[in-house]
């Protein structure tokens, strides 16, 4: 059943003319043969596994190595979990919802993307968002205050106070 | 499946050219990922233009409505230009123009955690290298080829999912009973909510996180070393299993993966030097 050289001419091709060399393939092959070490190495080189959860929070030192990771494929990646707070992180108040829910990739998504973004922010009040990813035993947590504007929106707040194992 | 690939060298002796359909069939499963969600990117387009969140980790003009408005509309009309167009310049053209669009709606505020825009990336990327090639006189090779590589790339995505679910909450089944399970307004879980109790959930919730990392780990390490048409067979099935059982938005996500997955199918049989022998004729038509 299995067959390795299918991607190789068939029998005529080889006889009637020569094998046409195909640079293209072979980068876009050898391009995904590096995406898929990165991703086997992930679970055994806590650099990769460390990368990926910044990725996931927006936290990469630069935008441009962020951006550089899109083709990786992440689907349902990690356990990530969000919390909302209406009130700042240690605020003595009644908290708006205490319970951790889980997100399936890139948990900043309840801040940028659509539902999320529709559920926690037009209220327009200031809100508190903790995540908290983990791999492997290995964790980070970040937190981000999304500050209501006066002329509409919000400003994303980064907090220093991050708590992680990495 | 036999019947299907003798008929491949009547229809290519009528014209028919694998490798062009191959890319038609990859344009038009693009069109139907971009579009399955119509109504929620509807509805994002809205509320981005509504809530800005300004977030200097973007730079603005990726946090900006317009540009993930032109680069949606972009991307979809040429991809929409790649599939009817009988001209290969344009084909060219329309394939890199869909593959820059999807490129920005990957790094965009809007859409990047969406994996819509990497599955439909990964086979824009593909496209590119194929419009380039389509009028090959090796036909044959270039469409084992196209079927290789979609193969690789499903391969790929299947195993990007499976390694990043090698941890306890998978195994557990704790991430997807949250997830699926809890509240999910979706058939499957709708019917066991209403069957069993949240003890019993817990359990089948197990099984089935147990089930997705190892079909996917399986398929991620594996599918691509299968024979062109049984990779495409299995791969249609998984990516079906995957919409079927979990959430029908997701046809959004492997809707063009199946149109790629479906590239094995074309895949004509090889010639066996038996059948040459015995039957001269046979030879010219399977190999072409």
């Amino acid at each position: 059943m299995v067959d390795l050289n299918d991607a190789s001419p068939s029998d005529n091709e080889q006889k009637n003319g020569e094998q046409q060399r195909d640079l293209g393939f072979c980068c876009i092959v050898a391009f995904i043969g590096l995406i898929a070490v990165w991703l086997l190495l992930m679970p055994w080189i806590p650099g990769i596994a460390k990368q990926s959860l910044q990725r996931f929070h927006l936290r990469t030192p630069s935008f441009s190595v962020w951006a550089a990771q899109f083709p990786i494929p992440s689907m349902y990646n990690f356990a990530n979990q969000y919390k909302v707070e209406q009130y700042p992180p240690g605020f003595v108040m009644m908290i708006l919802d205490e319970s951790w829910r889980y997100a399936n990739h890139f948990p900043t998504r309840v801040i940028t993307f659509f539902a999320g973004r529709y559920n926690f922010l037009s209220s327009k009040q200031d809100r508190w968002f903790t995540l908290k990813s983990s791999y492997r035993g290995q964790v980070l947590e970040s937190k981000f205050h999304l500050e209501a504007q006066a002329e509409g929106g919000y400003k994303l707040i980064r907090i220093d106070e991050i708590e992680e194992s990495l | 499946m036999n019947k299907i690939t003798q008929a491949f060298p009547r229809l290519q002796s009528a014209g028919f050219k694998r490798p062009l359909a191959a890319y038609r069939l990859v344009q038009a499963a693009i069109l139907i990922s971009l579009f399955w969600k119509w109504k929620f990117f509807l509805q994002a387009d809205s509320i981005y233009a509504n809530i800005p969140v300004e977030d200097p980790f973007f730079p603005d003009w990726l946090r900006s409505v317009t540009t993930i408005r032109l680069a949606f509309w972009g991307s979809a009309l040429a991809t929409s230009i790649s599939l009817v167009t009988p001209v290969n310049l344009l084909q060219k053209f329309c394939s890199w123009f869909g593959f820059l669009g999807i490129s920005l709606m990957c790094i965009h505020q809007g859409s990047y955690n969406d994996m819509t825009f990497v599955t439909i990336w990964w086979c824009c990327l593909w496209s590119v290298w194929l419009a380039h090639r389509l009028e090959t006189g090796q036909q044959e090779l270039l469409i084992r080829r196209a079927a290789f590589l979609s193969r690789l790339i499903i391969s790929l995505i299947l195993l990007g999912g499976a390694a990043g679910k090698w941890t306890p909450e998978y195994w557990s089944g704790e991430v997807l009973f949250d997830i699926y399970f809890v509240d999910r307004d979706f058939w499957v879980f709708n019917y066991l909510r209403d069957n069993y109790e949240p003890k019993e959930l817990q359990e089948i919730a197990k099984w089935y996180s147990r089930q997705t990392v190892v079909v996917e780990t399986v398929s991620g390490i594996g599918l691509w070393i299968l024979p062109a048409r049984w990779a495409a067979l299995v791969g249609t099935i998984i990516l079906s299993g995957i919409v079927i059982m979990s959430n029908q938005y997701l046809l959004s996500v492997v809707g063009c993966l199946i149109g790629l997955a479906c590239v094995g199918f074309l895949v004509p049989r090889r010639t066996h030097p038996t059948v040459v022998t015995a039957h001269p004729s046979t030879e010219n038509s399977t190999a072409n």
